[in-house]
């Protein structure tokens, strides 16, 4: 029996990559391509794949909330998370989500297949930063992996969240309201909650808010001529 | 500028530059569907794909912008200043959906632009015009050939 993988990514030409790297392991079958996550909780749910690759950075409902509901709506999804970024927050995030695989973007042609073979035989995988980290925040009883943590955040439910990234992302009420099947009155309302428990007072916060918290993904600042460039496309 | 394709039984040999091998896998993929254009190699930053020019001439070199050690504005600009007229056609395939990065692309001497979140629309259309040299630049709109 094959093992069956769902793809997350919206980029076309990373799923591109990722397939032709994964579809050279024999028993090993690409199921299904999402490109944003709230499309992949729906594959998923569907297709029931015995792996889920997401991308952190997706339009519409990130990977790591992507994570969550999958987690939400089957606790025995394995997830691996591509991220191109390894900070300890986003680690953090990602391991608190339920992530069973943390795998860097560069290191994706090196660490994936045997990301997927580790959770294959129900272990976990994480890059050697993670490791590293959590080793440490182990050794030193959550100090260390807890340093970088904005502090004392209030807790937005899953459905705030997802309000939350569709705000920021510049939908109106009316179409998040459309997109979650919701009427605008209750999305007004999670609106207002959300402004309330965040204490902000504008859009332009709740953007700031989403950017740095990993809700949402901007686009790097464009490198006009640089010489020399260390962040990765 | 000049290239070195002479008749139309000869390949068109790409050069594959971004520092994600997912990213070059992916783009190798896309490429694949045209049996008269060969990959001929790979670089994983500006530097190596200087090099790379050097060892394997290609035609047309898919570069990305952001990369460590040399980024793609800089090799593109190397490229123009070294080999003049006679060099490789440099195709741009970035994150960057902006009018600026497309320009300063231009400038640099590149004579095409594609966006990576859009490379699997317009990835084949953009090789084929550059390797006629022809202009083709294309952002999240609808993309732009010109001669």
């Amino acid at each position: 029996m094959k093992l069956r993988i769902l793809l997350a990514d919206d980029h076309e030409i990373v799923r591109r990559g990722l397939c032709a790297l994964l579809q050279k392991r024999e028993g090993w079958e690409v199921c299904g391509e999402a490109s944003d996550g709230r499309e992949a909780v729906e594959m998923a749910k569907r297709l029931k794949p015995d792996v889920v690759i997401v991308d952190i950075g997706m339009p519409s409902l990130n990977g790591l909330d992507t994570t969550r509901q999958l987690l939400a709506h089957d606790p025995h999804f394995k997830v691996i998370v591509l991220t191109i970024t390894d900070s300890d927050q986003v680690i953090r995030e990602a391991l608190d989500a339920g992530a069973r695989g943390f795998v860097l973007k560069s290191d994706a042609a090196r660490d994936l297949v045997s990301a997927v073979e580790a959770l294959q035989s129900k272990r976990m995988f994480f890059t050697p930063r993670v490791n590293d980290l959590v080793l440490a925040g182990f050794l030193d009883k959550g100090h260390v992996v807890a340093r970088n943590e904005p502090p004392n955040l209030p807790t937005l439910t899953v459905r705030e969240r997802e309000i939350t990234q569709l705000l920021a992302e510049g939908k109106s009420s009316k179409e998040v309201a459309t997109l979650l099947n919701l009427s605008t009155k209750t999305v007004e309302t999670h609106r207002s909650n959300i402004m309330r428990k965040l204490s902000l007072h504008s859009i332009r916060d709740l953007v700031v808010y989403a950017i740095k918290n990993n809700i949402i993904q901007i686009q790097m600042p464009e490198p006009t001529r640089v010489a020399a460039e260390t962040t990765v496309a | 500028m000049q290239h070195k394709l002479t008749g139309k039984d000869m390949a068109v040999r790409i050069l594959l530059v971004d520092d994600h091998p997912i990213v070059r896998q992916g783009l190798r993929t896309l490429l694949q569907g045209r049996g008269d254009w060969e990959v001929v190699g790979e670089a994983s930053d500006g530097v190596e794909a200087l090099e790379k020019i050097d060892d394997l001439q290609p035609d047309v070199v898919v570069l990305d912008v952001t990369m460590p050690r040399m980024n793609g504005l800089e090799a593109c600009r190397v490229i123009q200043q070294k080999h003049k007229n006679a060099g490789p056609e440099v195709l741009f395939v970035t994150q960057h959906d902006s009018p600026q990065m497309m320009r300063e692309a231009l400038d640099a001497g590149a004579r095409g632009y594609v966006v990576k979140s859009n490379a699997a629309r317009d990835l084949l259309e953009a090789v084929e015009s550059v390797s006629n040299h022809r202009v083709f630049t294309a952002l999240a709109r609808a993309p732009q050939v010109s001669s």
